[in-house]
């Protein structure tokens, strides 16, 4: 992933790609989707090889106590017979469990080689799947910033054919002032007509004469409080 | 979503009062551009891909700027791009732009909310930073 992104910083800076040219070139690009390509069937086989072989351990645990349970069912055979003074019969079965015994041990043997095997591709199916993580990352930032240069090229040309240039920043924060100009206005207009509908702008002439209502009123409680005069 | 979907849907919408009025820029690359109204001075472009939906405007271009005050530009921009609502600030070729990503599974009233604070990102972005045009 650093490799990626300081080879795109590098073209950057370079100038390299002002017209939208791929910066990890086609041809890194088709590499890094061979490699996409390559974990994903890696990681797939390893999964396949891990599901088999964790099912041949189980299958093996499962023969080691079917031995097991044989010959701790001889033992008791075994017994039985020396109980029965069947000397012979009892060594024949003594021969069986040592039959049992030596198939139980050789199979936990290859059980133990299988385990560290499981082990060994647990490891590498989780080291596939990481790695599988990263190559995608990459090719995501490789493609999106080919993308944004290829869309990038598209609008200037687009533009560029269809106005003489892309407008200056300069003349779009002139259009945008003027517009935001033309909204005050008629704010200040609509407010204007507020007032003139709900008789607000008279009564602020008629303050700005002198003549308030509502001061006048307040005027006349205050002298009638003054002059003591409880019942108008 | 593709940006075909993107057009039947954006050319009937409101959101919060504002309309969009759609036009495909011609090209190998799905690039529609949208003006957001009441912020016309700053269309937004959006392009779909498999990971995201990209939307950006234009800031200025760096000839435009002056060069003595570049420095303190970027710091400035870099600062304010953290706070900024759904938008971040970046530069491409000689582009100065504010974008805004989008998973491509996002509704209709998602990328609208997008195109309009980007569009106003925008405009204030530009005001913000005038002084620093040559």
């Amino acid at each position: 992933m650093r490799t990626v992104l300081k080879k795109i910083l590098t073209a950057m800076r370079g100038g390299v790609n002002e017209l939208g040219e791929a910066v990890v070139d086609g041809q890194g690009n088709r590499i890094l989707e061979q490699e996409l390509r390559d974990s994903e069937h890696e990681l797939k086989q390893a999964k396949q090889e891990l599901a088999s072989l964790m099912a041949e351990a189980a299958s093996l645990a499962r023969q080691i106590r079917t031995e097991q349970d044989s010959a701790a069912k001889r033992e008791d055979d075994a017994r039985k017979a020396i109980a029965a003074g069947q000397e012979d019969l009892a060594r024949e079965v003594a021969e069986r469990i040592v039959g049992h015994e030596r198939r139980a041990s050789e199979l936990t043997q290859t059980r133990e080689l299988l385990q560290q095997r499981i082990v060994g591709l647990k490891d590498r199916v989780q080291k596939a799947e990481k790695q599988l993580a990263d190559y995608r990352r990459e090719l995501q930032v490789v493609k999106t910033n080919e993308r944004v240069l290829r869309t990038t090229a598209q609008i200037d040309t687009n533009i560029n054919s269809q106005q003489s240039s892309l407008s200056t920043a300069k003349e779009t924060l002139e259009r945008i002032r003027e517009r935001q100009a033309r909204e005050e206005d008629r704010q200040t207009a609509s407010a204007a007509l507020e007032k003139e509908l709900t008789g607000a702008d008279l009564d602020e002439k008629l303050k700005a004469a002198g003549i308030d209502g509502e001061q006048d009123a307040v005027n006349d409680v205050l002298a009638r409080l003054k002059g003591g005069n409880a019942n108008p | 979503m593709d940006t075909q979907s993107l057009t039947l849907a954006l050319g009937d919408a409101t959101h919060a009062g504002r309309t969009f009025d759609v036009m495909p820029i011609a090209g190998e690359e799905p690039v529609l551009q949208v003006i957001v109204s009441g912020a016309e001075e700053t269309p937004v472009y959006i392009t779909v891909t498999d990971t995201q939906i990209l939307c950006l405007a234009y800031l200025f271009d760096e000839q435009e700027l002056a060069p003595e005050r570049l420095n303190e530009l970027h710091e400035n921009m870099l600062r304010i791009s953290v706070p900024m609502p759904l938008s971040s600030l970046g530069k491409t070729g000689q582009h100065y732009v504010v974008y805004g990503a989008l998973s491509p599974t996002s509704g209709t009233s998602e990328i609208m909310q997008e195109l309009v604070t980007l569009a106003e990102n925008a405009i204030d972005l530009l005001q913000t930073f005038e002084d620093y045009l040559a």
